[in-house]
């Protein structure tokens, strides 16, 4: 309440002090003498400001009672001048050294950024904050040029696959390294997590960075760190509050209503509507299942965090609590997130320590068999595909669904679902570490520094599912005579991972222009998986309650209905690896850096345990150049890299929490115990081993360009790359002969070619205006080079690999359209012939085309007008291709009757001579579209990803306030969408349909600091 | 704190850190000790019949020919995949499963007898012990006539491309080209000639291969080689032995609870790894063809072909055993504007045991298949009327003697007339699709789909002597080996 008069007050004291002003003038410069554009100057304690032009010169009206002008740049410091004694005053401004010399994570080691010789890009905490992604991933997708972040399903918190320069390995992993305050963490589990923690995140891209990483570092590294206090700061209150709603984004196709899908069907003479009359099908009042099955959810979350910090020590600490339901039903998430970041030093300074800790929980609710084509058991084949006619009415429970059971009832059997299935999963996921250094040698001109690095990653999962006794489903599937049907399954993952680096360093400057740094490392990690299962069939409706067992029914000598099945797993990982670093600089004007490291990984200790990764990279800073000094350059540096890196995991598996386990020992032979004939023991064989296996090798080369332009109006990064992946993960075709048709081996090569480039640029700063505008792009080309068969060429159903070819390309025979004599679907055979029926066989053309993109990135504007500021982000991706099955869905005429159609049907063929791009619905070679490009569509777009209008209270008003900070915005996700696309969402990671689309999110925002 | 008390921390720490990678994962078993004892070989025999499977055969007999139509539940199984569309080619699951399962079978089983070459069994093991070997001899056997039965153009002819004959353990790079007719035909009655020196002579468990099994396996290969003469006096014996089943014995035999007239079936129970709901085979048999019971509301996506059903007589036990009582029967299909709502014929050949509705023993070898053989026989022998007897005698069992006597006018009469009693008799047991590749041209006849089924859909039917009649060698294999991949069968 205070605070509230406080703000009165000085609103009518400024008011006052308005009446009588005076008139200051004056030139800025540099160091140099150059004129500075665009200072912001402002009479402290006002609002009044202005900025200088193009000269340099400025003029400013200062009230009296006002005597101190801020000056301040990006770039540059913030100057202060007392303007009491005169009106004109020139003023030389210094570069500002925490700025520019911003440090840049590479691998291990800071280094300030005219230092570093690497492709990396960081991420403030400005970018990642307060957004309502419960995922922190989702945030960073199109941020960083490079780096394509493709989230499959909308629900909160979900998994996204995260692909830094391409993909490197056509079977093995894909996603970067994330390392989280030293500690490294499992790239597929962000739900629980905190964006709000975050300070920065930085983004390893080229070897010279990476290969310190080694068998971890293939592709790429994505290095977070949490925020901390300050030392010797009072303390710190901040709070952010963020209250959205989300919504379902537009479908882009026609789908049909009661009426039109009922008339459709007497047309065809399938279904309800060839039972009935006109004039009952006018009076049918039907039920768009889209709008049942999904919802327009409140979404919240709030952060709360202290900070302080004395002479030896600092503190931050943060809570946070986020509640997201989902916009399907059933699916959402709710956390809590704990950290405590404390760190401290001796008092001369010598040792130093930190902690970071966060603990967090989330239960999520998540449905699954998405993307299945269950009937009974997707919610989104429920939602897309359920026929209008079909109302909620209709439903009297899961018994009377039994009989007569049709397909067309679809909507009804999966609300039974929703009325008699739980499913959650429980998380606590800790992330700890300890971090020790000390200075073991501290002269004028070199440090000897030892660090200890700790860190652990803990993650466990409870999974509650269950399908209650008087449910459709348990009904439908009892045995007979089975009258307690119903399953609950509990499963239970544990994750334990510890990761131990130990380093000394030593860094020295010889007659004041050679820097030498150089340092040795070892790194042991080891992680443990345990879990454990079970699932129960044959429940109790009296007793029954999901994730609790008074229900179960136990076995009885009558029958084996109630037998439990029960599950165990337990794997060890660990790896092992000693490095070392060295890096020169001669007078920040040029510098090479190399890095070497010996990796043991526990998948290949019998084949080839020891793998060895280098790397070297150089800079040369030309705007330290004499040459240069007349040329607008703040920053000019040009670098180049090349080394290789090593990827170990050599499967992806479908449960996360195998990230680090799947594949451990594929190089041995194994049999195997367990259910053989008739259900009885036996011993059979599991693997054949492959005994030279060991890791895909990655060779990178990269050359890059750092600039800073026009007082920094201008800057920016440029790379271009060319990646070559070799011994590539992949399945060696083997004779069926040998039990086995294939075998994970190390065969072929890969290439991934493109270029980088993020551009930021001031248009307009002047006045208080400020106009920036910015661009992340990517450009990636994959190419195989070289394929384990003999004729260099590897087909599946409808895609193909082939040297020469990208990786996932699509192999079809090409539709061309309807015939209009007929209603047939006419194809091309290999040799462009047209024929209505082509053979799968020898038609079959390499098409060129895959999902992955070409170019990807974001692009944008920001505005900021005396702290009214505006940011957009628009992300866009090009050259994506996938099968529309959601589209095809609703155009297969043998669906008439059971599903949802789209009006687009309603041009199908009929008579002869018709033009159409839709065939007859007796069309008889309509499953020959199976193997044909005909449902290939285009899913590139562009899309505003992210809009927000803040406005920031300012910074004079806020001290009188005794507030640091404080801001109130509305901001939007995934606004709109541009797409060629037919489906629900032009985003996505496969050709799968029936899947949760992303949503949008309208959220207003607090955010304030005291 | 001293520095160097520092130093000696930092430096203890990285030798600790210097750790073992070489990480045991627990529940792993060295292949190279698996087998030590007599029971060890007999856990691995059981893992080695659990290799044999023949739904995957059995949906594609049934979809590919004239044994299913599409349900009115359809969700488009059998028509997405084209094997209702007589779509065929080395992609096909078809062509992939036959081929691997049945080398999954001969490694599993090659390895057994490799492995039991090293073990000498202790006192009073050698009968265990041989018949053990002799059961994995003949496990051996069945497999490479499965691959023999699909993958040959011609089983008459010895010279003619078989499968890769397999009796020993390969090395992983070994590319093999395809055997013949004769080298693969000869490998099997070698393995069955020792099968039958090993075993015992009971022969009261039919789920286990015994003598009775090489019996009519040697029986079917003869009949399938044209040896009739052999065919029709291995057929005799068992028929001899086992007799046919009364009504009331066939009607149980579906249910799992008569074995009178089964010689070798393979078991399916609640737990075992075939106890799934899996539609493309590998799970329950009654899966095939429905998603949840074997009944007008268990959702039968496939439903028995109208023109199946049409070849049963009313009194036929048969026919009250394939069809279900929830059927919905419309005399006047054909001029019925919407018989797929109207015309529901469930089938009801698998419809359960032990209570788990769907999943049933799978029928490998009944007597019922050696009166037929020897129908055959007897028609290569010019003896029609024999032929026509031995019909007479399945009619007569499975009606009760209501049947009329048949009798042929023609070899080509009575082809035809054997290959309808094997249609009827041997329905859902993946006889079909063989029997026509063997007996079409014969007979005469084609693939037999009532209008109303296979008009929707344009595919009604194609040449008796199509290329489709044999398997396209699998991408898989071809993919692997580039010996075979220059002799896939003529045209694929």
């Amino acid at each position: 309440m205070k605070k509230f008069l406080s703000l009165l007050l000085s609103t009518f004291v400024f008011v006052m002090s308005l009446s009588a002003q005076k008139t200051v003038t004056g030139t800025v410069v540099d160091e140099s003498g150059v004129p500075l554009i665009g200072v912001n100057i402002v009479v402290k304690g006002t609002t009044s400001g202005t900025i200088t032009d193009i000269d340099g010169t400025y003029s400013i009206d200062v009230p009296d009672g006002s005597d101190i002008l801020e000056f301040s740049f990006t770039g540059f410091g913030t100057e202060q001048v007392d303007v009491t004694t005169g009106s004109q005053f020139d003023i030389t401004m210094g570069e500002n050294s925490e700025l520019l010399e911003e440090a840049v994570v590479v691998g291990y080691r800071d280094q300030t950024k005219p230092k570093s010789n690497v492709a990396t890009q960081v991420i403030g905490a400005k970018t990642i904050e307060n957004r309502p992604n419960v995922s922190l991933v989702q945030t960073l997708q199109g941020q960083v040029s490079g780096l394509n972040i493709t989230t499959n399903s909308g629900q909160p918190g979900a998994n996204s696959e995260i692909i830094l320069r391409g993909y490197k390995s056509i079977n093995g992993n894909n996603e970067p390294l994330f390392i989280i305050d030293g500690t490294p963490v499992d790239e597929d589990n962000f739900r629980s997590l905190n964006p709000n923690e975050i300070e920065s995140i930085s983004v390893l891209k080229d070897a010279g960075a990476t290969a310190i990483y080694g068998n971890r570092g293939a592709n790429g590294v994505i290095v977070i760190k949490t925020k901390r206090g300050k030392f010797n700061s009072g303390l710190k209150v901040g709070y952010s509050l963020l209250v959205g709603q989300a919504s379902r984004q537009p479908i882009s196709f026609d789908l049909m209503d009661a009426q039109e899908s009922l008339r459709l069907e007497r047309a065809y003479g399938s279904g309800r509507g060839a039972e009935i009359d006109e004039d009952s099908i006018a009076r049918v009042v039907g039920t768009d299942w889209l709008d049942f099955f999904f919802r327009d959810p409140v979404t919240q979350t709030h952060n709360l965090n202290i900070s302080t910090g004395g002479e030896n020590f600092r503190t931050f600490t943060n809570f946070g609590y986020t509640d997201q339901q989902g916009i399907l039903k059933d699916s959402g998430i709710k956390r809590y997130n704990f950290r405590s970041n404390l760190d401290g030093r001796s008092e001369n300074g010598k040792f130093r320590y930190a902690t970071k800790l966060s603990l967090n929980y989330s239960t999520n609710d998540e449905p699954n068999s998405i993307g299945s084509g269950a009937i009974n058991r997707n919610y989104l084949l429920g939602a897309f595909q359920s026929v209008p006619y079909i109302s909620i009415d209709e439903y009297v429970n899961g018994e009377a669904l039994l009989s007569p059971l049709t397909f067309a009832n679809t909507p009804l059997f999966l609300y039974d679902r929703l009325q008699t299935y739980t499913r959650y999963e429980k998380e606590i996921k800790a992330i700890g570490s300890l971090d020790l250094s000390y200075d073991i040698l501290k002269t004028d001109n070199s440090l000897l520094t030892a660090n200890s690095n700790i860190g652990v990653d803990f993650v466990d999962q409870n999974l509650v599912r269950g399908e209650g006794p008087t449910s459709f489903n348990a009904l439908l599937f009892a045995q007979t005579g089975n009258v307690t049907p119903g399953f609950q399954q509990q499963r239970n993952d544990r994750v334990f991972s510890y990761n131990w680096l130990n380093s000394l360093i030593y860094s020295t400057t010889l007659s004041d222009v050679h820097n030498i740094t150089a340092g040795l490392y070892t790194e042991y990690f080891r992680a443990t998986l345990d879990n454990f299962s079970f699932f129960q069939e044959g429940l109790d409706p009296r007793t029954y309650f999901p994730g609790d067992g008074s229900g179960f029914i136990e076995d009885n000598a009558l029958n084996d209905f109630f037998v439990p099945d029960v599950g165990a797993d337990k794997l060890y990982a660990g790896l092992f690896s000693y490095f070392a670093s060295l890096d020169y600089d001669y007078n920040s004007r040029y510098g090479i850096g190399a890095t070497i490291r010996r990796d043991a990984s526990y998948r290949f200790s019998s084949s080839n345990r020891w793998g060895t990764f280098y790397s070297i990279s150089a800079r040369w800073n030309l705007d330290q150049e004499p040459f240069m000094e007349s040329l607008p350059f703040d920053l000019l540096k040009l670098r180049a890299s090349y080394g290789s890196t090593g990827n170990q995991r050599i499967t992806v598996p479908g449960n996360i929490f195998y990230n680090y386990f799947a594949s451990p020992d594929l190089t041995e032979n194994f049999f195997g115990t367990g259910s053989g004939y008739g259900g009885q023991n036996s011993l059979f064989l599991s693997q054949i081993g492959n005994t030279t296996l060991k890791w895909e090798t990655i060779n990178q080369i990269n050359v890059g360009l750092d600039f800073e332009l026009m007082n920094s109006r201008l800057r920016g990064a440029v790379d271009v790359y060319s990646i070559k992946t070799v011994d590539l993960f992949q399945d060696r075709p083997v004779s069926a002969i040998n039990a086995i048709t294939s075998q994970r081996a190390n065969i072929g090569s890969l290439s991934n070619k493109g270029i980088d480039f993020n551009i930021r640029y001031d248009i307009y700063r002047r006045k208080g205006l400020i106009v920036e505008a910015y661009v992340n792009s990517n450009y990636n080309k994959s190419e195989i080079i070289d394929l384990p068969t003999p004729d260099g060429r590897i087909q599946g159903d409808i895609t193909v690999r082939r040297e020469g070819g990208p990786i996932t390309e699509y192999w079809v025979y090409r539709y061309v359209g309807v015939n209009p004599a007929n209603g047939e679907l006419l194809f091309l055979d290999a040799d462009g012939n047209v024929t209505e029926n082509p053979s799968p066989d020898t038609d079959r053309v390499d098409t060129g085309l895959n999902r992955i993109p070409d170019w990807s990135g974001s692009f944008g504007l920001n505005f900021d007008y005396k702290g009214v500021y505006l940011e957009t982000q628009f992300n866009y991706v090009t050259g994506v291709y996938r099968f529309a099955f959601d589209y095809s869905s609703v155009i297969d005429p043998t669906s008439i009757g059971q599903f949802r159609m789209s009006n687009d049907l309603l041009r199908a063929w009929e008579e002869d001579g018709q033009i159409t791009d839709i065939p007859s619905l007796n069309a008889t070679n309509l499953a020959l579209d199976d193997d044909s490009d005909r449902f290939l569509f285009k899913s590139d777009y562009l899309r505003l990803r992210f809009i927000k209008l803040g406005y920031t209270i300012p910074n004079k008003i806020l001290q009188d306030l005794n507030f640091d900070r404080l801001q109130f915005y509305v901001m939007g996700e995934n606004i709109k969408t541009w797409t060629p696309w037919r489906g629900y969402n032009p985003e996505g990671t496969g050709n799968a349909s029936r899947n949760y689309p992303s949503p949008r999110i309208i959220s207003f925002g607090l955010d304030l600091a005291f | 704190m001293k520095n160097y008390n520092l130093i000696i921390f930092f430096i203890s720490a990285l030798l600790l850190t210097n750790c073992s990678v070489e990480l045991t994962q627990p529940g792993r078993f060295d292949a190279d000790s698996a087998f030590q004892s007599v029971d060890d070989l007999n856990l691995g025999l059981l893992g080695a019949y659990n290799e044999l499977d023949i739904t995957d055969q059995i949906t594609f007999n049934a979809t590919f020919t004239d044994e299913i139509s599409i349900g009115f539940d359809s969700g488009g199984q059998g028509v997405g995949d084209g094997r209702y569309l007589f779509i065929l080619n080395s992609n096909s699951a078809i062509s992939g499963q036959v081929w691997t399962d049945a080398y999954d079978a001969i490694n599993a089983s090659t390895r057994l007898i490799e492995a039991s070459a090293l073990i000498t069994p202790e006192s009073g093991e050698q009968d265990f012990y041989n018949s053990i070997v002799g059961q994995a001899h003949a496990i051996r056997a069945w497999a490479h006539f499965q691959l023999f039965s699909y993958y040959s153009t011609d089983y008459t002819d010895g010279s003619s491309p078989c499968v890769i004959a397999v009796d020993f353990v390969p090395e992983l790079d070994l590319e093999l080209g395809r055997n013949t007719v004769g080298e693969v035909a000869a490998l099997i009655k070698d393995d069955l000639q020792s099968a039958s020196t090993l075993m015992s002579n009971d022969t009261s468990d039919p789920t286990f291969m015994n003598k009775d099994f090489v019996t009519a396996l040697s029986a079917r290969l003869a009949l399938y080689q044209e040896d009739y003469g052999m065919a029709a006096s291995l057929a005799q014996q068992l028929s001899d032995k086992y007799p046919l089943a009364n009504q009331d014995q066939y009607f149980d035999m579906y249910d799992d609870l008569d074995n009178t007239e089964v010689i070798f079936k393979l078991q399916r129970n609640m737990g075992d790894s075939y106890d799934s709901q899996a539609t493309g085979g590998g799970g329950w048999a009654g899966a095939l063809f429905a998603f949840v019971d074997a009944t007008i509301t268990g959702s039968p996506y496939f439903e028995m072909s109208r023109s199946l059903y049409n070849c049963f007589l009313t009194n036929d036990v048969r026919r009250s055993r394939n069809i279900d009582p929830s059927s919905v029967i419309n005399n006047n299909y054909a001029n019925d504007p919407d018989p797929i709502n109207s015309d529901i014929l469930v089938i009801r050949k698998y419809p359960g045991s032990d209570g788990q509705p769907l999943m049933n023993d799978l029928k490998i070898f009944r007597t019922s298949e050696m009166y037929l053989i020897q129908a055959e026989a007897a028609v290569a022998n010019g003896d029609l009327s024999g032929a026509a007897g031995f019909i007479q005698s399945i009619r007569d069992a499975r009606t009760d003697g209501a049947a009329s006597a048949p009798s042929y006018g023609s070899a080509t009469e009575a082809w035809a007339d054997i290959l309808k009693e094997r249609r009827i008799e041997l329905c859902f047991e993946a006889h079909r699709y063989l029997d026509l590749k063997r007996l079409a041209q014969k007979a005469s006849v084609f693939i037999d789909r009532d209008p109303i089924d296979c008009e929707p859909y344009g595919a009604c039917s194609i040449a008796n002597d199509d290329h489709r009649w044999t398997l396209p060698i699998p991408q898989a294999e071809l993919n692997a080996n580039s010996v075979i991949r220059e002799q896939q069968n003529p045209g694929y």
